[in-house]
């Protein structure tokens, strides 16, 4: 069977430097941080982090209340995203429901805070008569895939990806499937994620939260730096429209880059770590899947997080396969961990900066940290031509995820 | 409870439940082709109801004969009054 080619024709998102495309990019041109201090997370017992990148939820009320009461707070971030990619892809809404358009859109879990009011409400009298109808709507897995299908119609492939930080990206390889194989004409697809105490409080339990800069937030996270102490959550959402090549083609549309390679694995060791080797086995096998190699990928796009093991692994497989020449960078520091959106959204930054020919540089990399040495290390822009990237995303689970595009 | 706390309270419901705007609520208003409430909302409707005016409805069968706000108004006027008649 001969397999189709999958290209890039919509992008958008929300997120923590702004909830479009403009804002975003001007907000990692610029050098700007997000991350801000959490004063309302000081009243939680036990947690050492309080610090985060917070999206801002706005113009979700032009958004009809039947389409938002089902809604929380990631699933209007993936609403809203999702619309951007539409209109910047110029699909029509004619095509939304002819079947062969869907959407694969992933998160860590439900709505957060939703699933939080849920218990806040029902716990303390285990009464259930005061909750809303649509709750369960919001509190459900697959809530923004499902939500942004039935707010634009979509009548074609509908699934959610389950696997914490790399469901973003699981998501568009899953997209790239559907479309290589001929299953689907067109697929939204990325993540969303939204901020709550519980998320931050998940990795603070397990010490892979930043807690040594709460006074001084913009100084975290510090993916690679010899001072970093673990990871910031962010928020948002990353939306891509993926469109069969012909198809694209017969419609005119622009083309941001092609999907060429893909690859997700996991690591079989441990559960809330994934391990040099099996992330090395993941790059290479998205660089076998793209029929490239090492030598051809003119900017990594690093998952790098910024805790002290994550950091050493990635670094540990990146310089294996690519040695110091492929640029690399992680762009955590302005945004934080956008967590399930974080493949989408930091991908949709590499397409720019491969439009741009310019790299963004990791922020608060001040000094490498010797168990990270030995890569090409963007501490300030570069303009470069850049025709092939790879994006890496790494989860809870010990799931791996790589994405190799390239433009045509 | 007077006729006219009755309306108030459930009219506020509407307008802040189902986010609909005062000049729509009359009393002949179908909640369903006037204000365009469905299946999911009246779930919502009864628990806001119940809340607003501390009476359980649920499993009243005569909730399922509501059509109109003046339907609501004397469904919940009937309990209140029930009530009156029983303390």
């Amino acid at each position: 069977m001969q397999l189709k080619r999958v290209v890039i024709t919509g992008i958008g998102v929300v997120t923590p430097l702004g909830n479009s495309i403009g804002p975003f990019i001007e907000g990692l041109e610029t050098g700007r941080s997000a991350v801000r201090f959490m004063e309302e997370w000081t009243k939680y017992i036990g947690m050492r982090s309080h610090v985060a990148a917070p999206a801002e939820l706005k113009d979700e009320k032009k958004i009809p209340r039947q389409s938002r009461r089902s809604m929380g707070r990631m699933s209007i971030f993936a609403v809203q995203a999702a619309e951007q990619a539409l209109t910047d892809s110029g699909i029509t809404p004619a095509g939304l429901s002819s079947g062969r358009t869907g959407c694969v859109i992933g998160s860590t879990m439900g709505s957060s805070r939703s699933i939080n009011d849920v218990f806040e409400m029902m716990l303390p009298d285990r009464d259930l008569t005061q909750l809303p109808s649509t709750m369960f709507f919001q509190c459900m897995s697959h809530t923004a895939s499902a939500n942004v299908a039935q707010y634009l119609g979509l009548t074609g492939y509908i699934a959610a990806t389950a696997a914490a930080c790399a469901s973003g990206l699981q998501a568009i390889g899953a997209g790239y499937d559907l479309i290589r194989l001929g299953r689907q004409d067109i697929i939204l697809c990325g993540g969303a994620e939204e901020l709550h105490p519980t998320v931050t409080g998940s990795f603070d339990v397990l010490f892979a939260t930043s807690a040594k800069y709460n006074q001084t937030p913009q100084k975290t996270p510090r993916p690679f730096d010899k001072d970093r102490d673990g990871l910031v959550c962010g928020e948002g959402s990353g939306i891509l429209a993926l469109e069969e090549y012909e198809h694209a083609v017969k419609r005119n549309a622009k083309i941001y880059a092609e999907i060429t390679g893909y690859s997700t694995c996991g690591s079989g060791s441990h559960m809330s770590q994934s391990d040099k080797k099996s992330m090395t086995n993941c790059m290479n096998e998205a660089l076998r899947n793209a029929e490239t190699t090492p030598e051809k990928i003119d900017y990594i796009n690093a998952h790098a997080t910024g805790t002290p093991h994550g950091d050493t692994e990635e670094a540990g497989a990146i310089k294996e396969i690519f040695g110091d020449v492929s640029p690399v960078s992680s762009l955590k520091g302005y945004i934080g961990h956008t967590l399930g959106a974080s493949g989408a959204i930091e991908l949709i930054a590499s397409l720019i900066m491969m439009g741009k020919n310019i790299i963004y540089p990791t922020l608060n990399l001040d000094e490498v940290s010797p168990d990270c040495e030995g890569l090409n290390h963007i501490t300030k822009p570069v303009n470069k031509e850049i025709n092939t990237i790879l994006k890496n995303c790494f989860a809870f689970g010990g799931i791996n995820a790589s994405l190799v595009c390239r433009k045509i | 409870m007077t006729e006219q706390e009755i309306i108030d309270k459930t009219n506020k419901v509407f307008e802040e439940s189902f986010e609909i705007e005062k000049d729509k609520l009359l009393p002949g208003a179908h909640i369903f082709t006037d204000l365009g409430l469905d299946s999911l909302d009246i779930v919502d409707l009864v628990v806001a109801l119940q809340k607003s005016f501390g009476v359980k409805i649920r499993n009243e069968e005569k909730v399922r004969n509501i059509r109109t706000l003046q339907d609501i108004y004397d469904f919940i006027s009937a309990i209140k009054n029930e009530e009156g008649a029983t303390k």
